[in-house]
């Protein structure tokens, strides 16, 4: 099976390559033959790559320890999820893994536009082939997932502990989903550039293709933080490593781009910034790769430092190169077709929005970067830690979330004085309301007071806009109110869609703002003995040990009060995993809608006697609600509206009855 | 008149930019060294209130002594000729990856009375254990202060 693999990760190389070939002389000749023979063969890249992922699986699955990559990332004791998981558990597996999603992306994107935008998809299929060709590259020559060892060993070497959990064997699908699917869109982008069509057409085609993979990129995110906040035991889901940042710059410039897209759409203007936003998201999605993988900025994530850096780098610059040039000589065609016609009007809150997101993307990029650049400025490597990123993205963020909610409050092209009176009473009167009682409240920090009181600002504002539509549906339909309201979203997916996400973006900030209110306490508790925590009451009942063949447990037990009654029983442990001589912290968390009561054993005594750490974190579970409206939104705007069905099959007839 | 009024606007976006990560750049900068770094700057300079990022150390073997609770460990830290005496001062549970061999990274300043460095942050990682397969493996200790 394992020669299986590798041989059809030969051919898999060979095959892009073919339809990178045909694809281009296809479509330089007008040759419909070719061009068909070049998505054919790319469709045969998803096959050979799936022959070759299902050999690994049957490799890991079947503990075949002579395979290198087998014997480094699982054991016999690991459940079956992780074993299945640890195929991209490791790099060369989860290189392997890469370029498999992208070979599905790519069929799909094939299957999906047979008889559809003709003129873009035979450079898209190249470019993707050629994406894809690289990858199977670095799998055969430089991360060969499939190599043995010269003896095998008796068991593998195993997961680590820390990341045996279910969060995490979805979390890194999730965010190379996101991250390989937002080539999709770069590649119409580049098939626009080089067949010169550069009307909405290639907008059209990708914007799906970008909303789907944001969706994944942001969900794998949120599922990252929830793994951290879970597993880590530090009471906290962001700790702006560069890991992370790697991961969040493309999702706030594809943001950017969803949002300046609809410009074009709507007015045919920022066409080149459309471009430079997609090509950007790509390298950044290819930048974070390298950079997490290159060893060049130290992380606590435990990549390995190998040898695959410089063909990223490599990778990297003749993307941008190649990009930015056929950028540059196309400029001629992407003038805009409309100017800005007043400052007061929906296209400058777009535009206002794009500047923020990249603004906020610009300061992740250069803390990230900074220890680099101070380096070769000063020859001393700086550092900033968390402080810098959240002095200057926390008020960029109150900045975004004053633009959700502002945003759809302007009409395109201009809004009278007038109008914009009407339009921002409600939500002002009801801002300036909520702070107020925030105030008489207690709230006392600035930013918390703001975001909060923003929040209210977006909702209002959301409330007033689907109310509005649905009155007015209502008034000229004469359907019920309800009802009114619920065709009206279907009907204009991508708007009420975006909306429910701007809803879920709220809810994400009210999460955020909890963090300015966490507490922390340690102490150390007798057998029996209780403690008050602000309102809650801790009693420490038991300590019991226990082992199993993995590891040792020992677990504490604690009844938790709130106003005089009885809440839940906390259990944290400390595990110790004995093969691999290393323990892990399990928080215990007692969780409502308003606050976690989030409880670590820090370690215990020979009499029995334990030390606790506290953390009370308000509002959190609004974060990982907030990601669930996400989804939810994203999906019901991505889900194509009946017109669209139709003018889809429209597109596929007419087509066919073209073709010879 | 408009051009005028974008590159006002323009302007005040930039200070604003500009204030806010000059701003963020003084309250969380520490400086990377290792430790041969450090014994230089030690005769050299003055360490006093100068956050150190300490890296490229490992923890000498059996040279942790925790506390009580196993909670504020003080350990040893050396590379091939150095070593040096750390006390760990932070609130947060280590991480679990933090034993001896393990390579880390710590925060904090240099306390010039004991010749002893005050870590408030500590991070691990087992490269040698772990080598290629940690994906994602957050193994960090955060200030509860920061």
């Amino acid at each position: 099976m394992v020669d299986i693999g590798y041989f059809s990760l030969c051919l898999a190389l060979v095959a892009a390559a073919y339809s990178i070939v045909a694809s281009v002389a296809g479509a330089r000749r007008k040759h419909l033959a070719l061009i068909r023979s070049g998505e054919n063969s790319s469709l045969a890249v998803c096959g050979l790559l799936t022959v070759s992922v299902l050999a690994l699986w049957h490799a890991l699955l079947g503990h075949d320890f002579q395979v290198q990559y087998v014997a480094e990332n699982s054991n016999r004791a690991m459940p079956l999820l992780y074993v299945v998981a640890a195929l991209w558990g490791g790099q060369n597996g989860s290189l392997l893994f890469w370029g498999w999603l992208l070979s599905i992306y790519l069929a799909a994107l094939v299957l999906v536009n047979r008889g559809r935008y003709r003129v873009l998809m035979p450079y898209a299929v190249a470019t993707l082939a050629a994406t894809s060709f690289f990858f199977i590259l670095l799998n055969l020559f430089a991360a060969d997932p499939f190599k043995r060892l010269p003896l095998t060993p008796e068991d593998g070497r195993g997961l680590n502990p820390l990341l045996q959990h279910p969060i995490m064997a979805i979390h890194p699908p999730m965010l190379y989903l996101g991250m390989v699917g937002m080539s999709v869109p770069f590649a119409l982008a580049i098939a626009a550039l080089i067949s010169r069509q550069l009307d909405n057409t290639w907008v059209r085609a990708a914007r799906r293709w970008m909303l789907v993979s944001w969706t994944f990129l942001g969900a794998g995110l949120l599922l990252g933080g929830k793994w951290a906040y879970v597993e880590l035991g530090w009471g906290g889901y962001w700790g702006w490593d560069p890991v992370e940042n790697s991961s969040l710059m493309p999702w706030l410039v594809s943001t950017a781009f969803l949002h300046s897209i609809l410009v074009q759409e709507r007015k045919g203007m920022l066409k080149v910034w459309n471009m430079v936003l997609v090509i950007l998201v790509y390298s950044l999605c290819i930048f974070g790769t390298f950079l997490t993988r290159s060893g060049m900025v130290s992380s606590v994530h435990a990549f390995a430092r190998s040898n695959i850096g410089p063909f990223f780098a490599t990778f990297l610059c003749i993307l941008l190169v190649f990009s930015l040039c056929l950028l540059y000589t196309r400029l001629k065609d992407l003038r805009a077709e409309n100017r800005l016609e007043s400052f007061a009007s929906r296209e400058t809150a777009f535009l206002l929005n794009n500047w923020v997101l990249l603004g906020m993307c610009f300061a992740v990029f250069w803390g990230t970067l900074f220890p680099l650049i101070s380096e070769a400025i000063t020859s001393e490597q700086i550092t900033v830690g968390p402080p810098f990123f959240n002095q200057v993205n926390v008020p960029i963020g109150l900045i975004l979330l004053f633009l959700t909610g502002a945003g759809p409050l302007f009409a395109w092209r201009h809004t009278s004085t007038r109008n914009l009176r009407t339009n921002f009473s409600i939500p002002a009167a009801s801002t300036l309301f909520a702070a107020v009682l925030l105030w008489w409240l207690g709230v006392r920090d600035f930013y918390a007071l703001g975001s909060l009181a923003l929040c209210t600002f977006v909702v209002s504002s959301l409330g007033l806009e689907f109310h509005r539509g649905a009155r007015a549906r209502s008034n000229s339909t004469g359907e019920t109110y309800v009802l009114a309201l619920y065709r009206l979203t279907v009907k204009s997916r991508r708007r009420y869609g975006g909306y429910m996400v701007h809803l879920a973006i709220v809810m994400l900030f009210v999460g955020f703002t909890g963090k300015a209110f966490t507490t922390e306490k340690e102490f150390v508790l007798e057998l029996g003995e209780s403690t008050q925590v602000e309102d809650y009451t801790l009693t420490y009942e038991h300590l019991v040990h226990s082992e199993d063949a993995n590891k040792m447990v020992h677990t504490a037990s604690l009844a938790l009060f709130g106003g005089g009654e009885f809440l839940s029983t906390l259990l944290p442990e400390r595990h110790f995993y004995k093969n691999v001589d290393q323990g892990t912290t399990e928080v215990s968390i007692h969780s409502s809608l308003r606050e976690d009561f989030y409880l670590i054993m820090v370690g215990w005594s020979e009499d029995g006697s334990a030390k606790f750490q506290v953390y009370i974190n308000p509002l959190v579970n609004w974060v990982w609600a907030g990601g669930i409206v996400f989804v939810l939104g994203a999906l019901w705007s991505a889900w194509p509206t009946a017109r669209e069905r139709r003018l889809a099959a429209m597109d596929r007839v007419s087509v066919q009855s073209l073709s010879p | 008149m408009k051009r005028f009024k974008f590159i006002i606007g323009s302007t005040v976006i930039a200070l604003g930019l500009a204030y806010l990560f000059a701003s963020g750049l003084s309250q969380s900068t520490s400086t990377h060294m290792t430790l041969r770094d450090l014994a230089k700057q030690v005769v050299a300079t003055d360490l006093e209130g100068k956050r150190i990022q300490l890296g490229g150390c490992k923890v000498v073997p059996g040279s942790i002594r925790w506390d009580e609770y196993r909670h504020r460990p003080a350990f040893t830290v050396a590379d091939s000729t150095y070593s040096l005496e750390i006390r760990y001062v932070g609130n947060a549970v280590l991480p679990d990856t933090f034993k001896d061999e393990a390579q880390v990274v710590l925060e904090g300043y240099y306390d010039l009375g004991t010749n002893c460095f005050e870590a408030q942050i500590v991070f691990a990682k087992c490269p040698s254990k772990y080598e290629g397969q940690s994906y994602e493996g957050h193994v960090q200790a955060m200030n509860a202060d920061i």
